[in-house]
């Protein structure tokens, strides 16, 4: 017999009975069984099953208390502003000119009327506002000094305010002519915002091989500080550095100055944004500006050099030379109205008129890798004895152009850029004038430091703030340095708290004073006195 | 054109120290300045006519802010506002 679906639902035509029907045919029938289920062993499914019953611990009770989340406000930002942030408004914006014409001719009267009325009113004047409390007197706030130095009998030579107008920064050295370059001296850097000042413990102090002439510290960065040394040199410290501060320095090399470099001053660089370069001004009478090298070093970019021959006529400076004589410079001033002209002082005692765009060499006798340029245009008429220092006035105009210049003859000369003969002389003392500075805030005032040389026996050092809205013939204030009387060889106004001024002394001490109101307030009308006293003067 | 003329025809005004127009959004259109002080001026001004005019329907709402001056010790501040624009113009009446 056959086998019918073997292999199970093997379809055929039809079903006919094909010989006796095989009794297994049920066997292999379609049905559906339901799936097999296995219970699943994993805990989870378990105890998806379980269900609580009772609990052991009791029921904790819970309230809210406070929230960590405070209100923030800004205090600042830190990132620098730069100055191409802002972009040329208006080609993005779309302007109407219609309806801007239409607004334009609509107020157009009312303000010509306004500003006419404004022009004639006398409704405020002598009207002012006290916003500040005034500060009545003049205040000695800190007396500073590093021990240390003051027991080597160092002076303190020049000071520095940085750029956020909290350090004071002093150089000790010795500003007596002995030959000093392998003398040590020192950085002292305080703090003044800190608490917990210690006037006799500078915050920093920098040891420096030879004695160190000049500081400069860096108009932006506020932890970069420039010196000159007695040895020609220059060296950038980084404050902020713990272990060697020293950044870049020039090294002794063809280019260094063969004099002591006796000021030193950042320049804006004229071709990268928001850079600096380093200027220096020594007796060798070379005026270098240098760049700084990836390997620590500073190498020149370019300089000036000034030779009586070149220096213009008029001058005794050319009847006492033979051959290419080198004019010491001491000290040294951008114009802030044009940054391509400067003043210097000299030993011969002339302020001289000096431009970075100066095309002719120099007649300098040694050589150097960059040719050195003969930056004089004009020389003033000169003081009784060497001009120790030069400052243009902040406060620019497009004719106004001042600078002051104060000399060993102890006469402080108002010069304006433009004639030889000084708008004004002062005899301010009997003594030198070490160094002068105008206000940066009030146009009327500077503050001029004297002290004798050490030739006479009175050693009185003092600061004169003259004011030229009280008196333009004798200071407004003489500032008596109390206790102990030395020569004050430097000061500098701090341009950001504008009220103080640093005084540094031949003792070794460095005072920070407080000026009163009158002299940190700029009047309404100072720019004009300042003006009219210009050209009172020059008719 | 006109409107360049206008702008200078208030600039050349006796004491003028500069002059600008404003957008509503405190965009500026027109300055003789350069661009960051205008930009301060603009968004500084913008900002505080706003509050005027606010303080001035404040107190009596049928009332609006037709001109804002700013004294100051070195210059006077003056602001012409419109619905869309604001004219700034700044003088020094120091004769």
């Amino acid at each position: 017999c056959r086998l019918a679906g073997f292999h199970g639902n093997e379809r055929r035509g039809r079903w006919g009975p094909v010989g006796p029907r095989p009794p297994l045919a049920a066997m292999f029938a379609d049905r559906t069984v339901p799936g097999a289920e296995v219970a699943s062993l994993w805990r989870s499914s378990r105890s998806a099953l379980c269900q609580p019953k009772s609990c052991q611990t009791g029921k904790i009770s819970t309230t809210e208390a406070a929230v960590q989340l405070h209100t923030s406000q800004d205090a600042s930002v830190q990132t620098d502003q730069s100055k191409d942030a802002v972009q040329d408004f208006q080609q993005e914006v779309q302007v109407d000119y219609t309806s801007l014409l239409s607004f334009l001719q609509r107020v157009e009267d009312a303000v010509i009327k306004e500003l006419n009325k404004n022009w004639k009113s006398h409704a405020f004047d002598g009207f002012e506002v006290n916003w500040v409390d005034q500060n009545e007197t003049v205040l000695c706030l800190h007396t500073l000094s590093y021990p240390e130095a003051q027991g080597q009998n160092l002076q303190v030579t020049s000071l520095s305010w940085n750029a956020t107008g909290s350090v004071v920064a002093c150089s000790y050295g010795r500003l007596d002519g002995e030959d000093r370059s392998t003398e040590k001296s020192y950085i002292c850097t305080w703090n003044l915002d800190r608490r917990g000042l210690n006037p006799q413990r500078p915050d920093l102090v920098v040891d420096v091989p030879s004695s160190v002439m000049c500081v400069a510290f860096h108009p932006s960065q506020p932890a970069l500080i420039a010196g000159g040394l007695f040895s020609g040199e220059l060296v950038v410290w980084d404050t902020s550095r713990t272990e060697d501060p020293v950044v870049w320095r020039t090294g002794m090399t063809g280019d260094t100055h063969t004099d002591p470099v006796y000021q030193v001053d950042w320049l804006p660089d004229a071709k990268r944004r928001n850079h600096h370069r380093l200027l220096s001004v020594s007796t060798d009478g070379k005026i270098l500006v240098w760049r700084e090298e990836r390997d620590g070093r500073l190498a020149l970019a370019e300089g000036f050099a000034v030779v009586a021959q070149q220096v213009p006529h008029r001058t005794q400076l050319k009847k006492l030379a033979w051959g290419e004589v080198a004019v010491g410079v001491t000290s040294l001033s951008f114009s802030h109205f044009d940054p391509r002209v400067f003043v210097v002082g000299v030993e011969g005692g002339y302020p001289l008129k000096c431009s970075t765009a100066a095309e002719t060499p120099a007649l300098h006798r040694t050589g150097s890798s960059v040719s050195l340029r003969a930056p004089v245009e004009l020389a003033f008429s000169p003081h009784g004895g060497p001009v120790y220092s030069v400052s243009c006035s902040p406060f620019h105009r497009q004719v106004l152009n001042l600078f002051l210049s104060c000399g060993t003859d102890g006469q402080v000369h108002l010069h304006s850029l433009l004639q030889t003969q000084p708008l004004l002389s002062l005899q301010l003392s009997q003594k030198y004038l070490f160094c002068v500075r105008w206000s940066p805030v009030r146009p009327l005032v500077f503050a001029a430091a004297s002290g004798e040389g050490n030739e006479c026996s009175c050693l009185t050092g003092d600061v004169h703030l003259f004011d030229f809205e009280r008196s333009s013939q004798k200071p407004a204030l003489s500032i008596k340095q109390a206790g102990g009387d030395h020569p004050v060889y430097c000061l500098e106004f701090n341009t950001k708290q504008t009220q103080l001024l640093a005084a540094g002394d031949a003792a070794g001490t460095v005072r920070v004073w407080q000026l009163s109101s009158d002299f940190t307030e700029q009047g309404p009308r100072e720019m004009n006195q300042l003006e009219q006293l210009a050209s009172e003067i020059t008719d | 054109a006109e409107v360049e003329e206008t702008l200078k025809r208030i600039q050349a005004h006796k004491g003028v120290i500069a002059t600008m127009v404003v957008n509503a959004e405190g965009i500026p259109i027109r300055t003789t300045l350069d661009n960051s002080t205008t930009v301060q001026y603009a968004g500084l001004l913008h900002q505080l006519t706003m509050k005027a005019r606010s303080t001035v329907r404040d107190i009596d709402p049928q009332n609006d802010l037709t001109f804002l001056r700013i004294r100051s010790k070195k210059h006077e501040i003056m602001i012409a506002p419109d619905k869309e624009y604001l004219l700034i113009v700044v003088q020094n009446p120091c004769e």
